[in-house]
């Protein structure tokens, strides 16, 4: 491909576009949150001289308890998606025959609708006076308290916005099992837990991990949810980041805040994608 | 016919529609025990639908599947004493060599030494290195990947084998290499084996009988000779391979005349009641002559083109609107050129007639 | 494998999954009804109906310029997104490259990334450039996100592109350029047609990049998320049916031209029937 002498190949040069907006637009922000967060308190420029008193107040404050429940709470997100979405999952791969790509479409929709209009509905759905406690006192007089601004409410507004985050990339993984090699799995003998177990489970395995990975990381930024569902009841981490920069006017608190959540999801993401073929889970055939 | 001797499979009326359409339709069959039956058809003849109620992945629309004397219709494919050899082979490819072999008795929860020592027998067997007991199946070739699905087959211990097309992957060589050793394989484990494939060049090579499949029925049965020998259509004749055939009527006895053809043509006894149909010459029972009368028939015309087939030559002679297909052995080479006129004929008694079928 | 305990699993699976999407669309039918109340408080059973408040909003200056800026800000997020997202594609699914291991993996970064998060860093490098925060930077914010997934989208039409094709093109005269115009693209049309669909809605329903990087101008989702935490407005409900319908609109009819366009390319290249194999026949 490439000749002699310093010439970029040409997979290089058709990268180098994307390449340059990550670089200003993803390292680069997330480079100058790193130099921030090791700022003195409440200062503007990135001119001081060096300091962890940031990360060290998070430790002595109470503030690491709200990075602990938005931990917590996605992964409790996580848990509770793979058990409701595998059936739908399964469904769409060995079930819904011509149906799939309807049921397909109607699972995509919701992605493009911003969560906190979604979301909305469900606060009309559950407010007092609202459509299920309306309906319950009209019909049956029953006059039941509004179990919004919960923390159970708030998880279960993440598992609604997440779901589509979890299905696909299980979706994807079961149907990577190929069906002759399950129909094997019977003919020599595996009851269906067996077949499970054996086969389905360890082959669709780079979905559920995709699945679980891309969930957790985008529920640990969850914001919308305790605003518009919770109250103040669970402050996320993604909103004390963002009381940080802009009421508290603390710029390195929040960006040492923001560099933990960084360090977190680098890891797990690190971890997962280490040995991972992107090209076989895609499409290369 | 139930328990009639030798027969360990029966099917009667096996009958598999799809949207109305039947893939299967209504197959009668006896299948004896130990031997290599192949069922040999078209993509699309319903082989693979048939071979697939078989092994309990599809159930029958209709009809019965009788496993000695006992009627399995209803039996889950996970129960039946049957296993099958995939097309794609269907290994897992997230379990070793052994591993993949060993799986059958994994469920049946035997334990893992017993397992060992059968895996390594059955490796022995096959013809699988030891070494590979602990390889990961994605790094083997495709004939060791074969071997080690047939291992995982008889591992189980079925009563049968089935096979779909598991060699149409395959390159040639490997094929016809392949094709010997499962024979071979079939004489030492002495299993009844149900093999499918389009080729009937495979089947004649590996089969003890042979059945031709054709939009879902089965339309002739018998051993390879009988199916080479005496076809019982013109759509075995063809099916067979190169062949030289077109349509004659009876005329009389041993009589037959044809608008392809000038002249009267010496033909084969002909069963009652067939009056017209299509004369099959064999490629090797054409010869060249030196003069008309040396044998029954004769037809004039010019050689066209000659192809090498290995020990053998063909010759493709066009006479008028028709290109007959001559086959000699190489010590037998035609000693002529290209364009030259030749005189070709064949003996009545090489000769078949069959119905348009 | 019994054919009864597979037919009931299959039937709990269907119905499983047919309470999932009514889970899924509940609200967004719970918000569409409560837009019909032409009272200003929101009590179910609705006892008055109404349009007034859809009348209302759609004549809304205010309502009309928020909806401007959304759109701009997605069109233009298209337009960009599909021109770097068509080059990241071909980069990542066609050309074998010395760096394309690590690309694949550089490339999920943005995505595998907590958005918040990710407008929170752009708002502080924004703030510490001293630029001024307005729909051009939000532009910008989305993209750092949704270029990576167009790029993904694009790939998986690309892994299937036949190189072939351009090696045919170059032998037959072909230059670089023409062989982009007249054979890459073309045939690339359809991933490329889905990415620009995937870049105009996740844009246009984008909130947590928008809330933290548009500075004073506004786009549906921040204005109704104002207006949710200030207190209940029935102009709400309308506008968040809106945005919800309009993104059903544009996908649905995305969907049906490339359905239309698929059809015509097979229409096309059905020509031959498949030839049957003729045995020597005399």
């Amino acid at each position: 491909m490439s000749a002699s002498g310093f010439r970029i190949s040409a997979g290089g040069r058709s990268a180098l576009p994307v390449l340059a907006l990550l670089l200003i637009g993803f390292a680069v922000p997330l480079a100058t949150v790193i130099g921030f967060s090791l700022m003195p308190a409440r200062t503007f420029g990135l001119s001081h001289p060096p300091t962890f008193e940031n990360y060290i107040s998070i430790y002595e404050s109470t503030t690491y308890i709200s990075l602990l429940w938005s931990l917590g709470l996605a992964a409790a997100t996580v848990v509770i998606l793979i058990l409701i979405s595998y059936p739908v999952a399964y469904g769409l791969v060995r079930v819904f025959g011509r149906w799939s790509t309807l049921i397909t479409l109607l699972f995509v929709i919701p992605l493009f609708v911003s969560e906190n209009v979604r979301l909305y509905g469900w606060l009309l759905f559950f407010i007092k006076n609202g459509v299920l406690l309306g309906t319950l006192k009209s019909l049956f007089g029953v006059e039941w308290d509004s179990i919004l601004f919960t923390k159970g409410i708030v998880l279960f507004g993440m598992v609604y916005v997440h779901i589509p985050y979890m299905l696909f990339p299980l979706t994807l993984g079961i149907s990577m099992v190929p069906e002759e090699t399950r129909e094997a799995a019977f003919d020599l003998g595996a009851s269906r837990w067996q077949v499970f177990r054996e086969v389905e489970l360890p082959l669709s395995l780079p979905g559920l991990i995709i699945g679980c990975l891309l969930t957790f990381v985008l529920a640990v930024g969850a914001i919308a949810e305790s605003k518009v569902l919770g109250g103040q009841v669970v402050i996320p981490i993604a909103h004390d980041i963002e009381i940080a920069f802009t009421y508290a006017q603390n710029w390195p608190l929040g960006a040492a805040l923001s560099v933990l959540l960084m360090l977190i999801v680098g890891v797990l993401v690190l971890l997962a994608l280490r040995r991972f073929d992107l090209d076989r889970f895609l499409g290369r055939r | 016919m139930v328990g009639r001797d030798g027969v360990i499979l029966f099917l009667k009326g096996l009958t598999k529609t799809f949207a109305g359409r039947p893939a299967v339709d209504a197959v009668d069959l006896e299948i004896l025990e130990g031997e290599l039956f192949t069922i040999v058809g078209p993509s699309g003849s319903g082989k693979t639908t048939l071979l697939r109620m078989l092994a309990g992945m599809e159930t029958p629309t209709a009809g019965d599947i009788v496993l000695r004397g006992e009627r399995i219709n209803d039996i889950p494919a996970n129960r039946r004493p049957t296993c099958m050899v995939f097309q794609s082979l269907a290994l897992f490819p997230h379990k070793e060599v052994g591993a993949n072999i060993e799986f059958s008795m994994k469920i049946r929860g035997i334990d893992a030494a017993t397992r060992k020592r059968r895996a390594l027998e059955l490796m022995k067997l096959l013809r699988l290195p030891e070494a590979y007991y602990g390889r990961a199946v994605t790094r083997i070739s495709g004939g060791e990947r074969q071997r080690v699905a047939l291992a995982r087959a008889l591992a189980y211990e079925p009563e049968i084998l089935f096979f779909d097309e598991p060699l149409s992957a395959l390159d040639y060589k490997l094929r016809k290499t392949l094709e010997k050793e499962l024979k071979d394989i079939h004489r030492e484990t002495g299993k009844t084996f149900v093999y499918i494939t389009h080729s009937l060049e495979e089947a004649m090579v590996m089969s003890d009988r042979i059945g031709v499949m054709r939009d879902g029925k089965l339309v002739q049965i018998g051993t390879p000779q009988e199916i080479y020998v005496a076809p019982n259509s013109k759509f075995v004749s063809e099916f067979i391979g190169d062949v030289n055939i077109f349509p004659v009527r009876v005329t009389g006895p041993g009589k037959l005349v044809s608008g392809e053809v000038p002249g009267e043509i010496a033909g084969p006894p002909v069963s009652d009641g067939l009056h017209e149909g299509y004369l099959v010459v064999r490629p090797e029972f054409l010869r060249f002559l030196a003069k008309p009368e040396d044998a029954d028939n004769h037809v004039v015309g010019r050689v066209y083109n000659e192809y090498a087939l290995g020990s053998r030559i063909q010759y493709h002679v066009r006479a008028g609107e028709l290109t007959f297909v001559l086959e000699k052995l190489r010590h037998e080479a035609f000693e002529g050129s290209l364009d030259q006129e030749v005189t070709i004929g064949w003996d009545a008694a090489n000769s078949i007639v069959v119905p348009d079928r | 494998m019994s054919g009864r305990a597979v037919r009931l699993r299959h039937a709990l699976i269907v119905v499983w999954t047919i309470a999932m999407i009514i889970f899924v669309y509940l609200p967004s039918v719970s918000i569409a009804l409560a837009s019909l109340t032409s009272s200003r408080y929101f009590i179910f059973p609705i006892t008055r109906w109404g349009l007034d408040w859809w009348r209302k909003t759609l004549d809304s200056l205010e309502i009309h310029r928020i909806l401007e800026t959304s759109i701009v800000i997605a069109a233009v997020v298209t337009v960009v997104a599909i021109v770097l997202a068509f080059f990241g594609a071909l980069a990542f699914a066609r050309y074998d490259w010395k760096g394309r291991a690590w690309y694949q993996k550089v490339i999920l970064l943005p995505i595998f990334f907590p958005q918040s998060v990710l407008g929170l860093a752009l708002l502080l490098w924004f703030n510490a450039m001293g630029l001024q925060l307005s729909w051009q930077t939000a532009v910008f914010a989305h993209l750092v996100w949704i270029v990576p997934v167009v790029t993904l989208v694009i790939s998986i039409q690309v892994y299937s592109f036949d190189p072939a094709l351009e090696e045919a093109a170059y032998d037959l005269g072909a230059s670089r350029l023409q062989v982009l115009r007249e054979i890459t693209i073309p045939v690339l049309m359809p991933g490329i047609f889905s990415g620009g669909l995937f870049a105009f809605l996740l844009s246009w329903g984008n909130f947590p990049l928008s809330l933290f990087t548009t500075g004073a101008d506004t786009t549906v989702p921040e204005y109704l998320y104002a207006k949710m935490v200030a207190g209940y407005t029935p102009g709400v409900p309308v506008l968040g049916t809106i945005a919800t319908v309009g993104a059903i609109v544009v996908l649905i009819g995305g969907y049906l031209v490339m359905l239309l366009l698929n059809r015509r390319r097979q229409a096309g290249a059905e020509e031959t029937n498949e030839g049957e194999d003729h045995a020597h026949v005399a």
